[in-house]
């Protein structure tokens, strides 16, 4: 996994417990093989780089998701691996650039510079970076309207709330994120002006304890909804909302069941649709490198409401999330106003 | 106000706990003239320790068992950090980094393999803060000292029990000796392999209950990494407190502040770049370290190969 690429310099000046251990973090990455490949026609290959635990039951969790949908639905052969600095990205895409690999998903904003660097190498192989906005020959972008489901969830949240204060709580402040936030403090605002809005960082996206650190102190200062979007950190999060009795919103993956009782909604991604949608074309040889804009007109980007507290959110309130569902879905209603998305304000990469 | 004031210790105790135990055990650790940079492993193998202990039998005892058997899983990792440091005298350095990497990658693989792609969720049992009557309702810092988690009043034990251990009785000047001068130790009868070993193990369980600590009475859940280099800021403790418990538990909650502090101040909604906050406890770490460095007062011995 994490530490599977010492060089070989620093490799051979280790202990030999280095070796075992080394050993030990690598069989950790697996690689299932699918249906395969039949007679003697080229295997369709996917391998998926994350940046965090596929155990987070979030962001990780639903591109593991989207991968295994691939090997199910268009029986293609599977790798996944964790990935951890900027270097492992490099070194990852092009290993599998080196095996054929036909599609390779590097998982998040960060993965581009990557991309862009190992693609001209490996021609016959497309990269695609989710949350990425930048294309190549070989090179794509899925971008998620995340801000789109976001805004509905803070009219919720300014709608739920009784103190008047609302919580937004982040792993790091990564553009999408940012947006997102933004996203949730005008949905607020918009169905209670006098809401306060407060935003926090955890630094990461792995401290448990942190984030439920970061979430006390949120609600020592009246917030009464925390909307997090901090993957395993977020789990702190929820347990701070089920300790205080608060309510919390999930992010990236349908989070209702991790805290049943506390969150209303999550902001979620369909990865796995998102996955398939891109995994269909290139399979079928007819994908274009492009920016694939996915937000909730296409499905992919939601609020999906936690049944179990289904009866706490009042007729009016849904009646008015509905209508901005729509309006947004139409592109009436702009959640971050005129302000370009975030997509647009980082285009500068070449 | 007070209320805030109050909210801040209580946070403050509860971020220095898990890093109080951590940095106690390493203390004793390095007093024998070993250095276990393997810490942070022994943290992220008592998480997953507790995790599972508690799974198994549920519920308080659970908790109980949870603590138990994090502590072992602790003391498991630091066993190989000794067999390999202390019995065949690799470098210590690296030793611990790889038991580091090892229980990083262990753990996730094997709570993949136990708890599925879909992880543990919140079910794992939490030990509530116990409310001390009468003590907990004193003002502002009464909440804040008792009315935690009984990990913490465990500190409260801990912290003289070790002071007059290692000051007052034959075998802590056994342990400090080795850490000073191992020769000298040697010739007075003291075998200085088995007291480090000892002191390894020691300060691995103590770890493996700094992270049972985390999983049991905080986060309810386990998470790959959640140890977050916690194990790397209880060494910089141990320097920070002088090697004594005393001062390593004062460090301990110098840095629980300072965390606290970037905990409200984000709350609050101050507006400067929130990595400044972040950076506020290491910050703080690091003047420290400068200002009180100029004595220097580690064990003699500390990392040294041949002793």
């Amino acid at each position: 996994m994490r530490t599977c690429t010492f060089s070989t310099g620093a490799w051979r000046r280790l202990s030999p417990l280095v070796h075992i251990v080394a050993l030990a973090a690598c069989a950790g990455g697996e690689t299932k093989a699918g249906a395969g490949a039949t007679g003697g026609e080229p295997a369709f290959r996917v391998a998926l780089l994350t940046p965090g635990p596929i155990s987070d039951q979030s962001w990780n969790a639903g591109a593991y998701n989207g991968l295994k949908a691939i090997r199910d639905s268009l029986g293609a052969q599977i790798s996944h691996i964790q990935t951890k600095t900027p270097a492992e990205f490099e070194e990852n895409f092009r290993q599998y650039g080196a095996q054929g690999y036909t599609l390779v998903f590097g998982h998040g904003f960060e993965f581009q510079d990557a991309a862009l660097r190992v693609a001209p190498s490996h021609p016959k192989t497309v990269y695609v970076t989710t949350s990425g906005n930048t294309t190549g020959a070989n090179v794509a972008g899925m971008t998620f309207a995340f801000e789109e489901a976001s805004y509905l969830a803070g009219m919720l949240a300014g709608r739920m709330t009784k103190t008047g204060v609302v919580g937004s709580i982040g792993g790091t402040e990564l553009p999408p994120v940012r947006a997102s936030f933004a996203a949730f403090e005008a949905g607020a605002k918009a169905t209670n002006p006098t809401v306060r809005v407060l935003t926090s960082y955890v630094g990461n996206w792995d401290d448990v304890s942190a984030g439920k650190e970061q979430a006390l102190a949120q609600i020592g200062q009246g917030a009464d909804v925390v909307f997090q979007n901090a993957d395993a950190a977020g789990l702190g999060i929820f347990q701070a909302a089920r300790e205080r009795g608060i309510y919390a919103f999930g992010a990236n993956s349908d989070q209702n069941g991790v805290a049943p009782d506390v969150v209303l909604g999550s902001v979620v991604i369909d990865l796995p649709r998102a996955f398939m949608a891109v995994a269909r074309e290139v399979k079928a040889g007819t994908f274009t490198p492009r920016v694939v804009d996915l937000g909730m007109k296409s499905g992919v980007v939601q609020l999906v409401l936690n049944p179990r507290l289904a009866d706490r959110v009042p007729a009016a309130t849904r009646a008015a999330l509905d209508s901005a569902r729509v309006a947004i879905e139409a592109g009436t209603l702009k959640p971050l106003g005129d302000a370009p998305g975030w997509a647009e304000t980082t285009k500068a990469n070449p | 106000m007070t209320e805030a004031l109050a909210a801040f210790l209580e946070a403050t105790v509860r971020t220095a706990t898990p890093l109080a135990l951590a940095a106690l055990g390493e203390s004793v650790t390095e007093r024998a003239g070993v250095i276990n940079i393997g810490l942070e492993g022994a943290i992220m193998a008592g998480a997953f320790g507790a995790l599972v202990g508690a799974g198994v039998a549920g519920g308080a005892a659970g908790a109980g068992l949870g603590f138990v058997v994090g502590a072992l899983a602790g003391l498991a990792a630091s066993a190989l950090f000794a067999l390999f440091a202390v019995g065949l005298r690799a470098d210590q350095i690296i030793t611990g980094t790889a038991v580091t990497l090892a229980s990083l990658g262990l753990t996730g693989t094997l709570y993949r393999s136990i708890y599925g792609e879909t992880g543990a969720s919140l079910a794992t049992p939490t030990t509530a803060p116990l409310a001390v009557p009468g003590l907990s309702a004193l003002p502002v810092v009464g909440r804040a000292l008792f009315a935690q988690p009984p990990a913490t009043y465990a500190l409260y034990l801990l912290v003289p029990a070790l002071a007059w251990w290692t000051f007052r009785t034959h075998a802590g000047l056994a342990l400090r000796a080795v850490g000073e001068r191992p020769d000298a130790a040697a010739a007075a009868g003291i075998r200085p392999r088995r007291v480090q070993l000892a002191a390894t193990l020691f300060g691995g369980a103590l770890g493996g209950l700094a992270g049972a600590t985390l999983v049991l009475a905080q986060a309810g859940t386990f998470a790959e990494g959640m140890s977050a280099g916690r194990g790397f800021i209880a060494i910089a403790v141990v320097v920070l407190g002088r090697w004594h418990p005393v001062g390593v538990a004062a460090a301990a909650l110098l840095f629980g502040a300072a965390s606290a502090l970037q905990y409200l101040f984000q709350a609050m909604g101050w507006r400067l770049p929130y990595q400044l906050f972040l950076a506020l406890p290491y910050l703080l770490t690091l003047v420290v370290l400068a200002s009180v460095s100029a004595r220097a007062a580690a064990p003699a011995a500390l990392g040294k190969r041949d002793a």
